[in-house]
């Protein structure tokens, strides 16, 4: 899911926290139609990359995986804000993840940086295999000549830009302003950067653990400050940009009213672009503070986007062109027609069987007991699939022993005829 | 006071006005240069207008409303300008150009004759009196055009819409600074207003304050404009609030000078004896 097909509670709620990925990962796969995947969550989207030689029953798993991340905070169906792509549209969609195209700002170049980290993250977990590895890498490289050929990336407005833009429109000049960072997360170590090169010159840095935030003011010249003392410093900040994973409210109403007072209704700027929501909605009623969130920039964003079509759209064109690259790839590899000619002849057997019995002797049987028996002999074949295919894996390195078994079940199923 | 001038002032003044209204929605940078220019033509034209009416009478042409009124645009354009030079403020010429043209054009409403000054009025009091209450009080007019543009960008930026419009607005801050400069001018300026008005009344009517309508009115404007710059100076009194009070401010002034002596004739306005 993204920004567009999950409003932010709904993608707070599905996240993963950077630490738990790994875990995640290992949990994702017990599915056992699941052999590849590579789970990537940032502020605007939870994705599941995974490679399955059964498309369908892969999806439901991951489905199935998303809902019970989610039911430990909350249950609702997910369904409505979910998509799924099989095959090459799946390809595809990586691929415009990777050159940003699906991101909020197109032309952002932070997300290519997020994909690279849990791709790895994935490779470190030992989930990727030969499939996503080239996958992968070769999103990297169409988000590369993406950048090189059109004119998207240099001039896109990334959400840091659209910040600093609302920024100077508050703001007569950023030289003498302050601004404090809550939280090391990407996003606003990224605009704290962008900050510093429109003029802002004090900054402070503050994170739970403090020796992150410490480091991380060590590596953008920033002054790190004690998480417990932060709502004391506010009233030196005219910029505050809320970035942590933590899932209460850090600044509400109450406090930011107080702070004003102090700083005698001097304008403060709040930019909420964590994970989750760090600032009270409410702050933005009050006079002469501005609250910004992810989807509020979004708001903004989208405008520019609109503006960059043209380069979009030869953006666009880069993708299907390495689309089809890829695909071809794919139906290269013998394994995957010779699964699916399986999976299509046993298909075929259990058709002719079922219609020939529930013709026959099973006429009598009721609605109920048809679906019953449809979804036993469903279960059947998968169950009498499951074996070969994991054999066959598509990560398999034993370039001998593959070419033995696809030669064996072809022969064996009659499959090459 | 020479009709012809006039007639071009105004229609200057139009076309001053068409040009910063174009570049609101056109962004082009001629455009951008070239109305401030068009403006300051019909400022000089209208000058000169006011100048052979000073050298031919040897008093301002105040002595009519219509006169006041086109005074009082010609110290509007002038204190825009200065602004313009400085902070470069196009979109305040958006507000500021048509309001000058209007008033320029309402003052062709009430008659060209030349205004004969009563004989009470031929002293130096007048010019110095008259001058520094209008200049006073064109200082808020741009305070109060200087608030609108602050309560527009400030109403976009909470309901986070975007409109490129806003774009080429000042910011917040250097709006609100401009506003308190304006404040901090005007307010003196005001005072010496009311100040020189009473000693006149004083020398004239042997009278300092005779609660006069005018005077009353000035009076509550003088408070109000008094609070809020001490607001703004000692108790954190900005943004939102300071925009929404000096606009109010200039409406009571404003309001008065307009209408005041039809509903409250008084011995102000040469009306009187």
């Amino acid at each position: 899911m993204n920004h567009r097909s999950a409003p932010i509670e709904v993608r707070e709620s599905v996240a993963f926290e950077t630490s738990y990925v790994r875990e995640a990962l290992g949990r994702l796969r017990t599915y056992p139609s699941i052999q590849e995947s590579v789970i990537l969550s940032t502020c605007n989207r939870v994705e599941v990359v995974a490679a399955a030689l059964n498309g369908v029953s892969a999806s439901e798993e991951i489905k199935a995986f998303l809902a019970e991340q989610r039911a430990r905070k909350n249950r609702h169906s997910l369904d409505d804000h979910v998509y799924i792509h099989h095959g090459p549209e799946a390809v595809r969609h990586l691929f415009r993840v990777a050159a940003s195209l699906d991101s909020m700002v197109v032309g952002e170049p932070q997300i290519l940086g997020q994909l690279k980290e849990y791709y790895n993250a994935a490779h470190a977990a030992g989930t990727v295999g030969t499939i996503l590895h080239r996958l992968f890498h070769r999103s990297f490289s169409v988000a590369k000549r993406v950048r090189n050929e059109t004119a998207i990336a240099s001039r896109a407005v990334s959400v840091s830009s659209v910040a600093v833009d609302l920024a100077k429109r508050i703001f007569d000049r950023l030289d003498d302003k302050t601004v404090m960072l809550i939280g090391a997360g990407k996003m606003g170590d990224l605009l704290a950067r962008h900050l510093q090169r429109s003029g802002v010159q004090s900054l402070m840095v503050t994170n739970r653990t403090f020796e992150r935030a410490v480091e991380l003011a060590g590596r953008i010249h920033g002054s790190p400050i004690l998480f417990e003392d932060f709502p004391r410093y506010l009233t030196l900040a005219d910029l505050v940009i809320g970035c942590t994973g933590s899932p209460e409210i850090l600044v509400d109403a109450g406090t930011v009213d107080k702070v004003l007072r102090e700083r005698k209704q001097k304008a403060m700027f709040l930019i909420d672009i964590g994970d989750r929501r760090n600032f009270d909605p409410a702050i933005n009623e009050i006079d002469n503070v501005y609250l910004y969130n992810i989807d509020d920039l979004k708001g903004v964003a989208e405008e520019n986007l609109q503006e960059r079509s043209n380069e979009a759209e030869k953006a666009e064109g880069i993708v299907q062109e390495e689309v089809l690259n890829f695909t071809r790839w794919i139906d290269s590899l013998e394994q995957v027609p010779t699964i699916t000619a399986l999976r299509q002849r046993l298909e075929e057997i259990r058709q002719r069987e079922l219609e020939r019995s529930l013709g026959g002797s099973l006429r009598d049987l009721s609605e109920k007991q048809r679906e019953a028996l449809e979804d036993m002999t469903t279960a059947m074949i998968n169950k009498i699939l499951h074996a070969p295919m994991s054999h066959l894996k598509l990560n398999s390195k034993d370039e001998d022993e593959k070419t033995l078994y696809i030669a064996a079940l072809k022969k064996l199923f009659d499959l090459e005829r | 006071m020479d009709v012809t001038l006039l007639k071009v002032t105004a229609v200057l003044y139009l076309l001053a006005s068409t040009s910063f209204i174009v570049y609101i929605f056109l962004v082009r940078d001629f455009v951008s240069r070239l109305s401030p220019i068009i403006l300051f033509a019909g400022f000089a034209v209208h000058t000169a207008a006011l100048g052979i009416h000073f050298l031919q009478t040897g008093y301002p042409g105040v002595a009519q409303f219509r006169e006041a009124l086109s005074f009082y645009a010609w110290l509007l354009v002038a204190g825009y300008l200065l602004i313009q030079l400085k902070y470069r403020l196009s979109i305040l010429g958006a507000i500021i150009a048509p309001l000058v043209f209007l008033m320029t054009l309402a003052a062709f409403a009430f008659g060209t004759g030349a205004g004969e000054l009563p004989p009470g009025l031929k002293t130096y009091w007048l010019p110095v009196h008259v001058t520094l209450a209008f200049l006073g009080n064109a200082v808020f007019a741009l305070a109060f055009g200087v608030s609108l543009m602050y309560l527009l960008q400030e109403s976009y930026l909470k309901r986070k819409k975007r409109a490129s419009v806003m774009q080429r607005f000042p910011s917040l801050e250097a709006l609100d600074k401009l506003n308190y400069v304006l404040l901090v001018w005007g307010f003196p300026l005001m005072t010496l207003g009311i100040l020189t008005g009473s000693m006149w009344a004083g020398i004239q009517w042997g009278n300092y304050w005779s609660w006069e309508p005018r005077q009353i009115s000035s009076g509550i404007a003088w408070l109000f404009y008094g609070v809020i710059l001490h607001g703004r100076i000692t108790a954190g009194l900005r943004g939102k609030k300071a925009a929404l009070l000096t606009m109010v401010g200039f409406v009571v002034v404003i309001g008065y000078f307009l209408l005041g002596d039809s509903i409250f004739p008084s011995r102000h306005g040469g009306r009187f004896e």
